[in-house]
């Protein structure tokens, strides 16, 4: 090869790299113009600490990321953020809302350049607490006390509330009002007891035609609700000490694995099901105890059915439910903390609250929200109710293993591959080892 | 300079166009290869969290190795039970996908065979459909009134009871078991209660679950197109006088097909178990869309153990390390199937 060849192919050679990273930079924008932007806006101001936000005149731009739920909500979500560009001509929001958005958020906030505001699920919460993800603003939130105490300790920790619950979701228990009228039983009341829950469900059950008087699914997400009804606990108040090993939380399990060993419960892949709320849908099974979330759905996907909602039955110690929620959170150390706690405020406020809430498919998580939505939306009552009396879904960094291991035994006891002791002995045995992580 | 070096003006430019050509090469393996592995080795001795930027991560030298594989816990149970799972996974698929795309290729292979690109064709379909898809087409075929059960019901002629394929942990040696009245209430107390490496004698026997079962035949159809292509290719290669030959001193087909048609394709064979084991190992997109590592873990597999670590449950470098180990099976898994069928390949 000559010299004059090879320096051909050293220029062709560089150019090519030099494309190829001009490639890089140039492909973005197309890709993802949301994100470009948000990441330029939090770099400008990072090169100069000094400068309070942005120098005046420009515009701050604001990502809010999220997953995307029904075109309903997405859609008032797109309008709420549109009205808050309306309002605050120096702040800009944009949504994305994305899938596989556990990952997405992961990396985003590893590699150092996270969406200003993004979903957190209360569950979620103590891993990013840990890894100091979130900066808790707590304290910069619109009048904080209106928020229902227990959503409030949903994103409370070590007594510092990290971010506002956006709404809210509880369980309770939908019941086929047809089959009910069939079997001649009357319809589930707010006082009914665990042996009602137990004697309607075995009259409803006629496994031949494979309909079962409630269908459960092997998830502590569940079962928990019967442990507080049952006066358990999953750990002591400062989260010392897991208490799985108490006679409340054997109660509690023994009924739950005992509707489905005796046969009045089954799980939803045995009713043909992805999940409870088809199940119940398709009239496979007369009761279930899902969230707010299963109405839309029956009203959409089983328009038939013949459906009414009331409070989950109280156990030995009383009332109990879970709530779940998802908060608006900000990351720690983010240029633009006053402009996204600007838009959180908005979002969460009074007004943004109800323009959010008033779709009827999330309920409101102010305490002076309630009647006003309550007038809209009364067959939804036994949900908001639950807010008085509800748990968090939320324990310390890590519990996913103890969740992985309760479902998990769950899954056994119903196939009989398992006893409740043993399912609630190596449960407390793997909190244990969390705890002392 | 040149005499220096000991290589001559012209090999020297040669050398360096050599490196040129391939400096694209070595910069895209380096950037998304050399890199990758060189950091998942560094995070596997780290407590990262995978929320935290990588910097603020502690450096831990073993611990996390130590936590998989001597300390008892719920992260060697979860190691060792996902590590059964997979091996199952693998005893039941390698063989079957081998011996399966080694008949079809065979079949296909005959001269005598009419519309041999259609059957071609059809045979490696399922090997080129997007793996999503085709698990979410198996969800279907295996709910409980799906058409998995529908058939077998038809064919014992309504004897068989419709299982909810994808939610049932029971093991198959397990079920066999109990057909002789041993469960795990009846097992003798050294089953139940030693546990090696954290899981029971009893649960290292399960077997692979129904649901995990399930996965393997799913597994094992979209897989042996390509198996049977290669050896396809491998048996084209065979030359026909051998065949010819052999006829002409009176060999049947069978043993035709036993002594001149396997001791041919050895090298193949080799290649393909070899395939076969690394794909089974990392098996992790179909368990992803239609189990989750459920029922009762008995499909969690070691490669969706990672991403759970790194993803559910904020211990990346858990999950990295468990990746690393995952990567010695395979490198000693290959080298024991070496010494087996490649030795005698390599003659």
């Amino acid at each position: 090869m000559n010299k004059r060849l090879l320096t051909l192919w050293v220029l062709l050679l560089i150019g090519m790299l030099l494309a190829a990273c001009g490639g890089g930079t140039a492909v973005e924008p197309t890709t993802a113009p949301a994100a470009t932007e948000a990441t330029t806006a939090v770099e400008e101001p990072a090169a100069e600490p000094t400068a309070a936000e942005a120098p005046a005149g420009d515009v701050i731009q604001l990502q809010l990321m999220g997953w995307a739920s029904s075109d309903a909500e997405n859609s008032r979500l797109q309008e709420m953020i549109d009205s808050f560009n309306a309002a605050n001509s120096d702040v800009q929001a944009n949504l994305l809302l994305v899938p596989d958005y556990d990952t997405k958020l992961q990396t985003s906030l590893a590699g150092g350049a996270p969406p200003d505001v993004f979903y957190i699920d209360s569950f979620k919460l103590p891993d990013f607490v840990a890894a100091n993800a979130i900066a808790p603003i707590g304290d910069e939130l619109e009048n904080v006390d209106d928020f229902y105490p227990n959503l409030r300790d949903a994103f409370t920790l070590n007594g510092t509330l990290y971010c506002p619950p956006k709404d809210f979701s509880t369980l309770a228990l939908e019941y086929n009002k047809d089959m009910f009228d069939a079997a001649g039983l009357d319809y589930p009341t707010a006082d009914w007891t665990w042996d009602d829950l137990r004697t309607a469900a075995e009259a409803l059950t006629d496994s031949d035609n494979g309909v079962y008087g409630m269908v459960l699914s092997a998830d502590m997400a569940r079962w928990i609700a019967f442990l507080y009804q049952a006066g358990g606990t999953v750990t002591n108040a400062d989260f010392t000490a897991m208490t799985l090993d108490s006679p409340e939380a054997k109660e509690a399990m023994d009924f739950y694995v005992g509707l489905v060993q005796d046969g009045y419960a089954a799980q939803p892949a045995d009713l043909d099901s992805g999940w409870p709320g088809e199940a119940f849908g398709k009239g496979k099974a007369a009761m279930s105890m899902e969230g707010n979330w299963i109405v839309p759905f029956l009203q959409d996907q089983f328009p038939d059915v013949n459906f009414g909602v009331t409070e989950l039955p109280a156990g030995p110690a009383g009332d109990a439910t879970m709530s779940f929620t998802v908060c608006y959170g900000v990351p720690a150390n983010a240029a633009n903390h006053d402009a996204s706690v600007r838009l959180v405020n908005f979002l969460t406020g009074p007004e943004g609250m109800k323009a959010w809430t008033d779709l009827g498919l999330a309920m409101p998580t102010r305490a002076s929200l309630r009647d006003g939505w309550l007038e809209k939306f009364p067959d939804l009552e036994p949900f908001l109710n639950g807010a008085e009396y509800s748990y968090p879904w939320q324990f310390r960094p890590g519990f996913q293993d103890v969740l992985d291991t309760v479902n998990s035994g769950l899954q056994e006891a119903f196939t009989g591959l398992a006893t409740t002791d043993q399912v609630l002995q190596n449960a407390q045995e793997v909190g244990t080892e969390v705890l002392n992580r | 300079m040149t005499v220096a070096t000991g290589i001559r003006g012209e090999d020297r430019q040669n050398a360096i166009a050599g490196w040129l050509f391939m400096t694209p090469t070595i910069l895209i393996f380096s950037v998304f290869i050399i890199i990758p592995i060189i950091a998942a080795v560094y995070f596997s001795m780290t407590d990262w969290n995978g929320i935290s930027p990588p910097i603020e991560a502690n450096f831990i030298g073993l611990d996390n190795y130590k936590a998989i594989l001597t300390e008892p816990g719920i992260r060697q149970t979860d190691f060792f039970t996902a590590l059964k799972n997979t091996t199952y996974f693998a005893l039941g698929v390698v063989p079957m996908q081998t011996i399966i795309s080694l008949l079809l290729a065979v079949v296909v292979n005959q001269s005598l065979l009419r519309f041999k690109s259609f059957f071609r064709t059809t045979y490696y379909f399922p090997s080129i459909t997007s793996s999503v898809a085709i698990s979410l087409m198996f969800l279907f075929f295996y709910q409980k009134s799906g058409l998995v059960n529908q058939v077998l019901g038809t064919l014992t002629f309504g004897a068989w009871e419709p299982i909810a394929w994808m939610a049932d942990p029971r093991g198959l040696i397990h079920i066999v078991l109990s057909w002789f009245g041993l469960t795990i209430r009846t097992a003798p107390d050294f089953l139940t209660q030693t546990s090696l490496f954290g899981v029971t004698l009893w649960s290292w026997i399960s077997g692979p679950s129904v649901a995990l079962t399930g996965i393997m035949i799913m597994n094992t159809w979209t897989t042996i197109g390509t198996m049977m292509i290669i050896f396809l290719a491998a048996l084209q290669d065979i030359p026909n006088f051998v065949y010819e030959a052999s006829q002409i001193d009176g060999a049947t087909a069978w043993t035709q097909f036993r002594r001149i048609t396997l001791p041919m394709l050895r090298p193949t064979m080799f290649f393909v178990v070899t395939l076969g084991l690394i794909g089974t190992y990392q098996v992790f997109d179909q368990i992803y869309v239609m189990s989750s590592g459920g029922p009762a873990k008995t499909t969690l597999t070691i490669a969706y153990l990672v991403y759970r670590n790194g993803f559910n449950n904020s211990q990346m470098g858990l999950g990295a390390a468990i990746a690393i180990l995952l990567f010695i099976i395979i490198f000693a898994l290959t080298m024991i199937q070496r010494r087996i069928t490649g030795s005698e390949a390599d003659n």
